[in-house]
């Protein structure tokens, strides 16, 4: 089946402080799409978008990087935990997925280690 | 690539190539050759995996042990190098490795602060960005869970 998501280059602004990501998280990423689901492809470029922020309802525009993976059915739960976690070390709030053209937003199983700084 | 036949990750690391054979090495070769004329991260991304993948699928390597190749763990620094290069990522500082050791050592940030007797509210100014750690209570908190810190060169 085949699966893609966004990840944007950014951390979110309002759950963090919306700087660069570390290239250590890239590293994690990568080798974890490796170590399960043999690999991904990442389109060219990157995508624009914007949202609107459920908290502060404030406009928030992005970049992000798609990552396309191909995925048995039965390995599907395992890409979406992979992302709940990856919403942890990327400091997003949800992360877009797309399976078979149905979309989803992945959440963070556990918000705790990527609370808001005070 | 250096010399003394080791790649120095972004860390400082070395990445030795010492017993890499012929095809190995020309492997290595070829990531960063391609790298240098390719700078684009995405592009970058997809060639160094597909190759380094290919390579050690062909000779019966599982994937966890290709993770463990120099090729594997080259192919990633360099990826990484673009991104830094291109203004699409950080280079790693301590605070990002205080945050890996705690996604993959322990449940919570709390639980991290009840071990190494950092407290909730100074980490997260910490891995906010907002504050340094002293480098005496940093080494002493390590201590406490069993690590340490290493100065090491900084990376090209």
């Amino acid at each position: 089946m085949e699966c893609s998501f966004f990840i944007p280059i950014r951390r979110d602004a309002n759950l963090s402080d919306g700087d660069l990501h570390s290239a250590e998280v890239w590293e994690w990423l990568d080798d974890e799409l490796y170590a399960h689901f043999e690999g991904r492809t990442i389109a060219p470029g990157l995508y624009e978008g914007f949202y609107q922020d459920p908290g502060t309802k404030q406009r928030v525009s992005d970049q992000s990087r798609q990552y396309i993976v191909a995925v048995k059915t039965s390995a599907l739960d395992q890409l979406r935990s992979l992302l709940a976690q990856a919403c942890v070390r990327f400091h997003q709030k949800c992360i877009y997925l797309s399976v078979a053209d149905q979309v989803e937003f992945i959440e963070a199983d556990d918000h705790e280690p990527n609370e808001s700084p005070s | 690539m250096n010399r003394t036949k080791a790649h120095l990750d972004l860390k400082g690391q070395p990445i030795s190539l010492e017993g890499l054979d012929a095809e190995e090495l020309q492997l290595v070769k070829d990531l960063a050759e391609h790298a240098e004329a390719h700078p684009d991260w995405n592009e970058f991304s997809n060639f160094w995996m597909a190759r380094v993948g290919g390579f050690y699928a062909a000779r019966g390597l599982s994937r966890q042990a290709t993770q463990q190749t120099a090729a594997y763990r080259i192919g990633s620094d360099l990826a990484s190098r673009l991104a830094i290069r291109a203004g699409l990522a950080r280079p790693p500082d301590y605070r990002d490795e205080l945050e890996n050791l705690i996604h993959t050592r322990f449940r919570t940030r709390r639980e991290f602060c009840e071990a190494t007797g950092i407290s909730e509210d100074m980490l997260s100014h910490v891995l906010a960005k907002r504050k340094h750690l002293a480098i005496n209570t940093l080494v002493e908190a390590l201590e406490r869970i069993g690590y340490t810190l290493h100065i090491a060169p900084m990376a090209d």
